[in-house]
């Protein structure tokens, strides 16, 4: 399998902070669900932003299906990444149908009136996601899970063969955060698309992504090792269950955890000063 | 099936908005102190000048004038309805970058330079404010990029400082002009539709419906503009470039309808808001009906200043400004539950 997503050397910083990304190197592969996690401020959304060519890398490489990114044009852009952001209200009452049809832009004409395919793009985004059945609502006067299922089926309509998603749960309860994830995983396994998710959530991550990407937050020194010692590493990819440990975790967002397992599959939760039991109990 | 807007419905709905403004715009030809009969009309313009007075109000007064309201109306409309969408602010009107106040001190500046030559067509005050309003929202742009990354608020911001300062400067000089001056400003400021020679209004007709078109062709972009950068850029959008043709465009048809008749206000506030209530939000249809409809109810507002106290006139811009305030304050109330700091 090729890789769509290359990134190389990549560092960024905004003016006058230190560097947020140091060094950040790695491929994704075509048709591959890969979860960003890290603390905040580890740098996860400016990554996003990187990727999606909102912010340019002051130095190393990104490139898009063979090609850098800085090549594309803002709408030949928009023909391969599609993105979704956290959770917004539009100032004015656009419909579900409109805001879903938004996603048809990149490939529009003139005066921007959208042909038979369009339609048929926003159409099956609409049913992939169940949102038909209220695409004549106001986006306004949805709830949170519908709204995100909304900004889902635009992406979906946009076509991509990337889909770049900051944090797309946040503000869901938990049957509303499977849904979005099972939604996100259909995508991936029908139709090809690669997937890139920041989250917050270890456990949905492990579940549903091939891999993981930790940005550890760890800051290494800009000119290397010094007396000897290993600068730890500002970011870790790899399979779920390599990186994240109960060390690696408690190392990284500073909080021990929990560990558990279901089936194979390791299973997190954080324990506070004041958590049941000290944590101590085990369930197997 | 969803649906959306096609080129077909948008078309239909046009024409009957169209039909719509041409209806308004025969009857209030037709409306005024002196009665005008349709029959005499018919029979042409008479041999001699005088021979048949109808035809001569009808054809040489009022329908100019009538025409002059529906240009100014669209023009209006048209800028409000695109700074709503770039600045993404349901309160934007045409004057909020600052071509109102650089309007209003050309003016002044023409009254008291005592200039007399004509321009096209144009009084010295048409072309004073054309200037002043043109350099004035030219500055406020070059202040709101300059000063960082959050462009949209700091234009804004921008807007309303030039705005105040001038506003300062245009009550400094008329505080030191003749009442004679004081008076011919006012009235001006205060928006009046009056006649025009054909080809002032030829001109500027031509500048309007061009301006409008253009508009039209990024109207779709505003659609995703609205949403944030972030977002626009998201979906294919450059945004840099459709804000600056955005904003040139509603600017310099702002200028031209300020040019021809001073401020009037409401129009731009007003006609997209009630337009957006019943017709929705997508710009490609906002854009073309709020210019048609701002056309239609400036000539419904004219022929009411110039019927009211008939055989004197109320500037036009008092029947936009009683009739849109209690409107502007519905607006408010409805918005207000979306912004906090109004509670």
């Amino acid at each position: 399998m090729s890789s769509i997503i290359e990134v190389k050397n990549v560092s960024f910083g905004y003016v006058c902070q230190s560097r947020i990304l140091q060094d950040v190197s790695f491929d994704v592969k075509v048709g591959t669900f890969l979860s960003i996690a890290g603390p905040n401020g580890a740098g996860k959304t400016t990554l996003l932003n990187l990727l999606c060519g909102l912010l340019r890398p002051e130095a190393g490489s990104i490139r898009i299906d063979a090609a850098r990114i800085e090549s594309y044009s803002v709408r030949k852009l928009a023909q391969k990444i599609a993105v979704v952001r956290q959770e917004f209200v539009p100032v004015f009452d656009f419909t579900v149908a409109e805001v879903v049809s938004m996603a048809r832009t990149p490939y529009l004409g003139t005066f921007g009136f959208d042909g038979k395919m369009d339609r048929e793009a926003v159409n099956q985004a609409l049913e992939a996601t169940d949102t038909a059945q209220f695409s004549m609502r106001p986006l306004r006067n949805l709830s949170g899970g519908e709204r995100q299922r909304v900004f889902i089926a635009r992406a979906l309509a946009q076509n991509t063969a990337i889909m770049l998603l900051d944090e797309p749960t946040s503000f869901l309860d938990l049957k509303h955060q499977v849904h979005i994830y099972d939604l996100l995983k259909a995508a991936q396994l029908e139709k090809g698309k690669t997937i890139v998710a920041i989250t917050h959530d270890i456990n949905l991550a492990a579940q549903y992504c091939d891999e993981i990407l930790l940005l550890t937050g760890r800051k290494p020194a800009a000119q290397g090792p010094k007396n000897g010692t290993e600068n730890p590493p500002s970011y870790l990819i790899g399979k779920a269950k390599d990186i994240l440990s109960p060390a690696q975790i408690e190392e990284v967002f500073g909080v021990k955890v929990f560990t558990g397992k279901v089936g194979k599959e390791n299973f997190f939760i954080p324990l506070g000063r004041f958590a049941k039991d000290g944590g101590q109990a085990s369930i197997s | 099936m969803a649906q959306v807007l096609t080129a077909r419905s948008l078309a239909i709905r046009i024409l009957l908005c169209l039909a719509v403004l041409a209806v308004v715009m025969c009857l209030c030809a037709l409306m005024g102190s002196q009665k005008v009969s349709l029959k005499k009309v018919l029979a042409g313009p008479g041999k001699s000048p005088g021979e048949n007075i109808d035809y001569e109000i009808l054809v040489g007064i009022r329908l100019p004038r009538v025409v002059l309201a529906a240009l100014v109306g669209a023009a209006l409309a048209s800028a409000g309805v695109v700074l709503q969408a770039v600045l993404r602010n349901p309160l934007a009107d045409p004057y909020i970058l600052g071509i109102s106040s650089g309007a209003g001190l050309g003016a002044i500046t023409a009254v008291l330079s005592g200039a007399t030559w004509s321009f096209w067509g144009g009084s010295p005050i048409a072309a004073f404010a054309f200037v002043g309003a043109i350099v004035t929202v030219w500055l406020v742009w070059l202040i709101g990029r300059a000063t960082g990354k959050s462009q949209i608020t700091n234009l804004l911001l921008a807007g309303v400082v030039v705005n105040a300062f001038l506003s300062a400067v245009i009550m400094f000089l008329t505080s030191i002009a003749r009442s004679d001056q004081v008076h011919a400003t006012i009235f001006w400021l205060m928006g009046n539709i009056t006649e025009k020679n054909p080809s002032a209004l030829g001109v500027s007709a031509g500048c309007i419906l061009a301006g409008t078109v253009g508009l039209f062709g990024v109207s779709h972009r505003l659609n995703i503009l609205s949403l944030g950068e972030q977002e626009a850029k998201g979906l294919g959008v450059d945004t840099a470039k459709t804000q600056i043709v955005a904003l040139a465009l509603a600017a310099f048809i702002t200028a031209i309808a300020v040019s021809l008749s001073g401020l009037v206000g409401f129009v731009g506030l007003v006609v997209p808001h009630g337009v957006r209530l019943v017709a929705g939000p997508d710009h490609r249809q906002l854009l073309p009906i709020s210019a048609i409809i701002g056309g239609a109810f400036l000539v419904a507002a004219d022929t009411l200043a110039r019927i009211i106290v008939a055989p004197a006139q109320l500037p036009v811009g008092v029947i936009t400004a009683i009739a849109g305030g209690p409107f502007f304050l519905v607006l408010l109330a409805r918005y207000s539950r979306k912004i906090s700091w109004l509670k």
